[in-house]
């Protein structure tokens, strides 16, 4: 997919520098308050895959997706994108480095029509400038077309084309997810984190939800999903850590993981 | 909103003018959070004067009348802090419940009903004010599912309907307000009277009654219950109607009191006299920890002689000033107030 | 009646700008600015300091700062600057990650702060009672005009401003940074998630915001002349936002009718009513229905009598 705006391309892409990794969490962690939710939590990922990460409630999984995104403070660790050391960067920076997110519950812009949700995405910060605003400008116009084309592509490959001009509190559960994650498509991002993206999604909308990430993965992204729904992440996922209290318990194969007893031990406690 | 007449000349019409009574310079130490307007300085000679004045005796005394003005706020701020803490509602027309307190008050001494009746009759106007308001609009509102925001505009719609609703009826003046002081006495520095004595006396009984409802009887622990979480109270069977109406009507019948209790000192009975005074009501009341009783009786302490001192250095356009600093700083500062990380409590219960 | 009109086309005007102001900031942004009768008064306040001369010192009719003489239209430049900058301070609020109905409490008490040092601090704008016998502008090369007549070059000149700020206004609504602005009001967090940067933006919008405020508090002082706390009380911004509200918060011509119907109709009409009560009695009157009328539109009609235009994409040809 190609990028609709210049982002910072990254100092030492993964196929250039074999060091460098998509993402490198090193010994991070997150504190609200007195509460440590993540302590010292590490994670690699080399290549484009997708990553489930599980764990009983209170694991910390949702943290370390927040700690990732930037939408919480790293009380110590590393976090890096690429190479690009992100850990002190606001999360709109790191979104502009090519790090996309869902929320848990979803995130979808009320008030804007999915178009608009989309457009949103499509056109960025660039778009969104007020100088653009005031002054126009051909930059800020071809920015403009190649995000109304890429939007239109992207509800073709939804499947959301009715919806497109319905207000984001006009649509069901499932279908704001859908958004949500068509708004990801819309960034051309390097990463993507899904926080619970099938809670309260229809079966059939779960496999294509599941089959999208799958053809995203394919085309070069990265992908954290977080998940309670293990059918999801044994069919869907290439990797899976495993997170309780606030540790990293396990990194591997659905297989592998599930044969791990400290892991069923910590499902069970 | 500016009205003109047909010749042509500007006549403030809808724009808001505070009655411009005579100004206070805060030297009359027997006042309270003044209502009216300090007197024009400037920071200059405010600067001057903490030079000169201050003396040992001065801040002492101060604290004295800090007291006495803590004691008035605790007993608005228990209220509210009640009110938020289970309603989750910035309620703004809590300063006119003060006002409608202070005027039932004022129609029964007009009607000289007696001391006990006047007494009385600010509580009961209070809570029934509070009462229908919120059953009737905020009520309305709530089951539409409006937010925290939503419901602030609410409260401010419903206060200026409240306070030129008053203001009409009283036909926009002023009156005066009289109730017995009683003696002077000196205890150490501090310069009481008998009535001021009885109001700090009211305080810590009603913080005791308050602390004792809410920590041993059942209605109380249902209450706090519904001040923690509102949904899993009502999943475990508290009847959150009753609840509910208890506290508006508890919470109604403190304003109301507190009303009262306010004018006792100031002596003014005005439609607009209550904003000052709200702000440090709610500054005490949200300093102190939503929903916390004592918490507001503390930070009643810490706000009330902070001001006085304040007042008696520097005046009291300082005083008012540190008043609205100390609320712009409370609600900056909760960690409740961010949105950031997690869900936030939007949803009201009414 | 000529004087009627034009005095009405003057207000009507100076309503409008306050309105799409403070529109800018809470239905496009969701700030829920509070203060924003304060950006209006510092604007008429620095226009009415720059026109008159200085002042003669303690014992002086009134006592400000300033007082340059500057000729139109730089004090117009100069409140529309000053509205700017405090609301580049004040704004500092609205970036703030702060419970929405927080955040209009503390810009409530700004208001309220804002009225206790005015009027408490004699040599800044003289105090409570304010500034008086500001030089109208342009007096001294119009002078050859009646009264009635420089009324209406006056009410020429602030549909010109009018025009251009509708103008402005207009075009930044149909812009990526008003949709990200739209954004950043729905949802905070999934904005910045998608490299908005929400603080910017929103101290942005609040800048510009202040600057129309103050530009229509200096079209104002320069035709009434005379400006005091009591014109900016906090309750101001509740009646604008409450003509925003009725017409409509999400559509420029909702603003300009809601306007039109709150404080031209709606506060005109009664002083064509005969007298009754006592004096004074119609203007509480009118602060009572207003709150009435803000209640009533949000429990039948959220939206405005002109609701948000719904963005139809399509066969839509790409807009700047």
């Amino acid at each position: 997919m190609s990028a609709p705006f210049n982002r910072a391309k990254q100092a030492s892409g993964a196929l250039t520098d074999g060091e460098a990794a998509l993402l490198d969490v090193v010994d991070v962690r997150v504190r609200y308050g007195g509460v440590e939710a993540v302590g010292g939590a590490s994670m690699r990922i080399a290549a484009p895959e997708i990553v489930g990460l599980i764990g009983p409630n209170g694991a910390g999984k949702s943290s370390l997706l927040a700690a990732i995104g930037g939408q919480a403070p790293t009380a110590a660790g590393r976090i890096s994108l690429g190479g690009v050391e992100v850990t002190k960067l606001a999360a709109h920076r790191r979104a502009r480095l090519g790090i996309v997110r869902t929320f848990q519950t979803a995130s979808v812009f009320d008030r804007l029509t999915v178009f608009e949700n989309l457009l949103v995405a499509g056109c960025g910060f660039p778009g969104a400038a007020l100088t653009r605003a005031i002054f126009g400008g051909q930059a800020q116009r071809s920015l403009t077309e190649r995000a109304h084309t890429h939007a239109l592509r992207v509800l073709d490959e939804l499947d959301l084309q009715i919806m497109r001009d319905s207000y984001g509190w006009e649509l069901s559960g499932g279908q704001r997810r859908l958004v949500e994650i068509g708004r990801c498509l819309m960034c051309s991002p390097r990463l993507m984190l899904l926080d619970e993206p099938m809670v309260g999604v229809a079966p059939h909308l779960v496999k294509r939800i599941g089959e999208t990430c799958q053809q995203i993965r394919d085309s070069g992204v990265a992908i954290i999903i977080v998940e309670h729904a293990l059918e999801v992440i044994e069919t869907f996922c290439d990797r899976v850590i495993v997170m309780a209290t606030g540790q990293v318990l396990d990194d591997g194969t659905y297989e592998d993981v599930m044969k791990n007893g400290s892991v069923r031990d910590a499902y069970l406690a | 909103m500016i009205a003109i007449g047909v010749d042509g000349g500007r006549e403030h019409g809808l724009a808001d003018r505070y009655p411009a009574s005579n100004c206070t310079d805060g030297r009359d130490r027997s006042q309270l959070p003044h209502p009216r307007p300090a007197c024009a300085g400037n920071l200059g000679t405010a600067a001057a004067r903490a030079l000169t004045v201050v003396t040992w005796t001065l801040i002492l005394q101060s604290i004295g009348f800090g007291l006495v003005t803590a004691a008035i706020i605790s007993i608005g701020a228990m209220g509210f802090t009640l009110q938020f803490g289970v309603t989750n509602i910035l309620n703004i027309s809590y300063g006119n419940i003060l006002t409608v307190g202070a005027f039932a008050a004022l129609i029964a001494q007009r009607d000289h009903l007696g001391l006990v009746l006047t007494v009385v009759a600010a509580p009961l106007a209070g809570a029934l004010v509070t009462f229908l308001l919120a059953r009737i609009v905020f009520g309305l509102f709530a089951r539409r599912h409006a937010s925290s925001f939503d419901l602030i505009m609410v409260t401010l719609a419903s206060s200026l309907i409240i306070q030129y609703s008053i203001d009409a009826a009283a036909q926009g003046q002023e009156f005066a307000f009289t109730f017995p002081a009683g003696r002077t006495l000196h205890v150490g520095p501090f310069i009481f009277t008998t009535l001021s004595l009885a109001l700090m006396g009211t305080a810590v009984v009603l913080l005791a009654l308050l602390m004792s409802m809410l920590h041993y009887t059942r209605m109380g622990k249902a209450l706090r219950a519904l001040s923690t979480d509102p949904q899993l109270a009502r999943a475990c069977g508290v009847p959150m109607r009753r609840i509910l109406n208890l506290t508006w009507m508890v919470t109604g019948a403190l304003a109301g009191l507190a009303g009262l209790v306010y004018v006792t000192n100031n002596l003014t009975v005005s439609a607009s006299g209550g904003l000052d005074f709200l702000v440090l009501v709610v500054a005490a009341a949200l300093l102190g920890g939503a929903g916390s009783p004592m918490g507001a009786m503390i930070a009643s302490l810490v706000v009330g002689i902070s001001t006085e001192v304040v007042a008696a250095i520097g005046g009291s356009y300082y005083s008012q000033a540190a008043g609205l600093g100390i609320l712009a700083i409370v609600l900056i500062a909760r960690p409740s107030s961010r949105t950031w990380g997690g869900a936030q409590r939007d949803e009201v219960t009414v | 009646m000529s004087y009627y009109l034009s005095t009405i086309v003057v207000f009507f005007g100076v309503d409008l700008l306050a309105a799409w102001g403070l529109n800018i900031q809470f239905g496009w942004a969701g700030v829920p600015n509070f203060a924003f009768i304060i950006f209006q008064a510092i604007g008429a306040y620095s226009a009415a300091v720059v026109t008159l001369g200085p002042d003669s010192g303690a014992n002086s009719f009134q006592r400000y700062i300033l007082g340059a003489q500057l000729p139109f239209p730089l004090p117009l430049l100069v409140a529309a600057g000053a509205g700017g900058l405090l609301a580049l301070i004040v704004g500092v609020i609205a970036t703030l990650r702060l419970r929405r109905d927080y955040q209009a409490a503390v810009f409530l008490l700004v208001a309220l702060i804002a009225s206790q040092v005015v009027s408490g601090d004699v040599g800044l704008f003289n105090g409570s009672n304010g500034l008086a016998a500001v030089p109208q502008p342009l007096a001294g090369p119009l002078s050859s005009l009646s009264l009635g007549d420089y009324q209406w070059a006056y009410a020429g000149f602030v549909v010109v401003v009018c025009v251009a700020t509708f103008g402005l206004i207009r075009r930044l609504g149909k812009s990526g940074w008003q949709r990200g602005l739209r954004a950043t009001r729905d949802d905070e967090a999934a904005a910045g998630a998608l490299g908005l940067n929400v603080a910017a933006m929103r101290l942005q919008v609040f800048v510009l915001g202040g600057a129309i405020a103050g530009l229509s508090g200096g079209l104002l002082v320069g035709f009434i002349t005379a400006w005091s706390p009591g014109s900016w009380g906090y309750a101001e911004t509740f009646a604008i936002l409450t003509g925003i509200i009725l017409g409509g918060a999400g559509n420029i011509w909702g603003v300009v009718l809601g306007t039109f119907l709150v404080q031209i109709v709606f506060v005109e009409v009664p002083s064509f009513l005969p007298e009754f009560g006592y004096p004074g009695l119609i203007d509480k009157l009118e602060w009572i229905v207003i709150g009435f009328m803000w209640l009533a539109v949000l429990v039948l009609r959220p939206g405005g009598i002109v609701s948000e235009r719904r963005y139809r994409a399509g066969a839509t040809p790409v807009r700047r």
